[in-house]
């Protein structure tokens, strides 16, 4: 899923400024489930930012919604009656709601109110891991389930880079070499000879906004694709 | 989070002081939409076609809580049926049926067109508007953000 973290205080009170009605939007996917923006996380900043202007003698009201999804345009639709009443929309999905929201409401300033960090696994709850770069091109076959692009610091394809001292990266001591586990992991599965295998310099298509047409549906978007 | 946020005020969870009931705003939620809601709950004609389209229902050996209407049926046609005069134990209840056994992945079928992955959005929307969520880890007890 996707992790976030909200946003300072100072921060939102900034790009709020001015606005006198907003509507703070909540998301029920994946910033719920990391607890950054779900209905518990988008009351508590409300409570936060009304007492903080109303500290100030700042007239500001804010109201609080979550819809399921913000990823999905019928689950925004919602919104379509409500946000005519509003000065602006706080965003309290990943970056993707973001411009979702602002992609359907032009004619209003959306700000973030969460800063997407990664997409990773839920380790405890509260702590999570970045496990995918969501580069476009897998490599966890060869690699025996570890990503070399999200664990090495460098993300080397080919590795060791011959920094790592006891087990360790160079660039963070506290974190286990990447390749070293790799190696180790392959050693146990009797693949050490993907070790050898040398990869070739990446196209890095996960550099470029993506976009996926499943096989089994292009026939119906080939007109909004072309 | 990156840095304890700062606000004059202590807030207070949601789940230690659970709030009343708010009749009032159910009964104004349901009304906004009730004439879509209403004609898709009695156009449901229990053909069963949606649960065999329900990979939840398949998983569970055919349990028909994990049923699709079984779950629309059992959260807001009760709180039409009962005009939103609910219990916060019977709100309660329908979390499981709408957090738990429905991952809202939308591919549930209706040969009749019934919107059911919108109905269970707005089911939902009904319950966090009287401060239910039943959203991992917040069904799990997760504990207090410090």
């Amino acid at each position: 899923m996707i992790i976030a973290e909200q946003k300072h205080l100072e921060e939102l009170k900034q790009v709020l400024a001015g606005y006198k009605k907003v509507l703070n939007v909540g998301c029920g996917g994946c910033t719920s489930v990391c607890l950054a923006g779900g209905m518990r996380e988008v009351d508590e900043l409300n409570t936060k930012l009304t007492a903080s202007f109303k500290a100030e003698d700042v007239p500001f009201k804010i109201d609080a919604i979550v819809v399921e999804r913000q990823c999905e345009p019928h689950f925004i639709a919602d919104l379509d009656r409500m946000v005519e009443k509003y000065d602006a929309l706080l965003c309290m999905g990943c970056g993707a709601g973001a411009q979702f929201l602002a992609e359907r409401y032009p004619a209003k300033p959306v700000f973030p109110a969460l800063n997407s960090k990664f997409v990773g696994v839920n380790r405890d709850v509260g702590w999570y891991e970045e496990r995918c770069k969501c580069c476009g091109e897998c490599v966890l076959a060869t690699t025996g389930g570890i990503c070399p692009m999200t664990m090495c610091a460098k993300g080397l394809l080919n590795g060791p880079c011959g920094g790592p001292q006891d087990g360790h990266c160079e660039v963070n001591k506290d974190a286990p070499c990447a390749w070293i586990q790799i190696y180790e992991r392959l050693k146990a599965q009797g693949r050490l000879e993907n070790m050898c295998k040398i990869f070739p310099a990446r196209e890095w298509e996960g550099q470029t906004q993506g976009s996926l047409v499943l096989e089994q549906y292009k026939d119906r978007y080939a007109k909004k694709t072309e | 989070m990156s840095e304890e946020l700062t606000g004059p005020e202590k807030v207070p969870s949601p789940e230690k002081v659970p709030r009343p009931i708010d009749l009032e705003q159910i009964r104004e939620l349901l009304e906004s939409k009730k004439g879509r809601m209403s004609f898709c709950l009695s156009a449901c004609a229990g053909c069963t076609l949606c649960a065999e389209s329900c990979f939840l229902f398949r998983k569970h050996e055919e349990d028909p809580r994990y049923m699709p209407s079984f779950k629309v049926l059992n959260t807001l046609g009760m709180l039409y049926k009962k005009k939103g005069k609910v219990s916060r134990e019977q709100l309660e209840q329908m979390k499981e049926l709408l957090w738990k056994n429905c991952m809202l992945c939308e591919r549930c079928y209706c040969p009749l067109g019934i919107d059911l992955p919108n109905m269970v959005a707005f089911a939902r929307s009904i319950l966090r508007s009287q401060g239910i969520d039943g959203v991992f880890p917040h069904s799990q007890g997760a504990p207090e953000p410090e």
